[in-house]
């Protein structure tokens, strides 16, 4: 097995790749996938702990559960938004909806 | 010695096909790139032989994540409304360099720390049966309040996508 630094820089590297992509990126779904990317790594993470730290409790990995739930209902959220956003406005730029209403 | 060959091929792929998602021209090939990436994830979890989780990433993100981002992206096409797709914004550089700062940190961060209690070769796997009781003895009450939020999500999103006929 390989030592569990290398998840753990494994991991920072997709979570910083996901944060470029949502400070950078200027499409909707775009910054939703970012967002994804950065879930995983840190998913990834909690499991890398779970397996090398703690295997009897396995509390890394419950959580790592959790977040994946919670990243689906998040997702499909986001996406009616964005769906709702592109209807009213035309557009899914996240720099175009900078009003909270109109 | 197989293992650790074959897991530096993964991360190397994981990594380019993640790179590939936030710097790809075209959303849909970040898309296609962000389905690598998750199996990626997902053979990693492997790689720590904890088996159900690597099913739960390939069931929820390969499957059901995946084409809800596509649906999102065939149902807002900017192309099709006649402008064109934004791709980066005057914001880049910077996050290029929180991104980088934030890369470097966590890898020191990663690199430089004792980790107290590593196993290190000596990791086993953790069963099924352990993380089913774990769940459902310890951690009962957030296993219901996930099953009410993904319900209230669900009903949320069902209602802000719905068209509305009346106005």
């Amino acid at each position: 097995m390989v030592p569990m630094e290398n998840y753990l820089v494994l991991s920072g590297i997709i979570f910083s790749l996901g944060v470029y992509g949502v400070l950078a990126r200027r499409n909707a779904v775009l910054v939703l996938m970012s967002v994804e990317l950065m879930l995983n790594a840190v998913s990834l993470n909690f499991v890398a702990f779970s397996a090398y730290l703690d295997p009897d409790k396995a509390t890394g990995i419950i959580f790592a559960v959790f977040v994946i739930a919670v990243a689906a209902a998040e997702v499909g959220l986001a996406l009616a938004i964005v769906i709702r956003l592109f209807r009213n406005r035309s557009t899914a730029n996240v720099d175009e909806a900078a009003t909270m209403r109109w | 010695m197989t293992t650790e060959v074959l897991w530096w091929i993964f991360a190397v792929a994981i990594v380019a096909v993640s790179a590939g998602v936030v710097f790809a021209r075209t959303v849909i090939h970040s898309a296609i790139f962000l389905i690598l990436s998750l199996a990626g994830v997902g053979a990693m979890y492997l790689f720590l032989t904890i088996e159900f989780i690597a099913l739960v990433q390939f069931l929820i993100y390969g499957g059901a994540v995946t084409v809800l981002i596509l649906l999102a992206l065939m149902l807002t096409r900017m192309g099709i409304a006649g402008r064109p797709e934004p791709t980066t914004g005057v914001q880049a550089p910077f996050g290029a360099l929180v991104a980088a700062g934030l890369m470097a940190t966590l890898i020191g961060v990663a690199v430089s720390t004792a980790w107290p209690g590593d196993l290190g070769q000596n990791a086993v796997a953790v069963s099924i049966e352990n993380i089913g009781e774990q769940m459902f003895q310890n951690f009962g009450a957030p296993f219901m309040i996930t099953a009410a939020l993904l319900l209230v999500a669900f009903i949320g999103a069902i209602v802000i996508a719905r068209q509305e006929d009346e106005d």
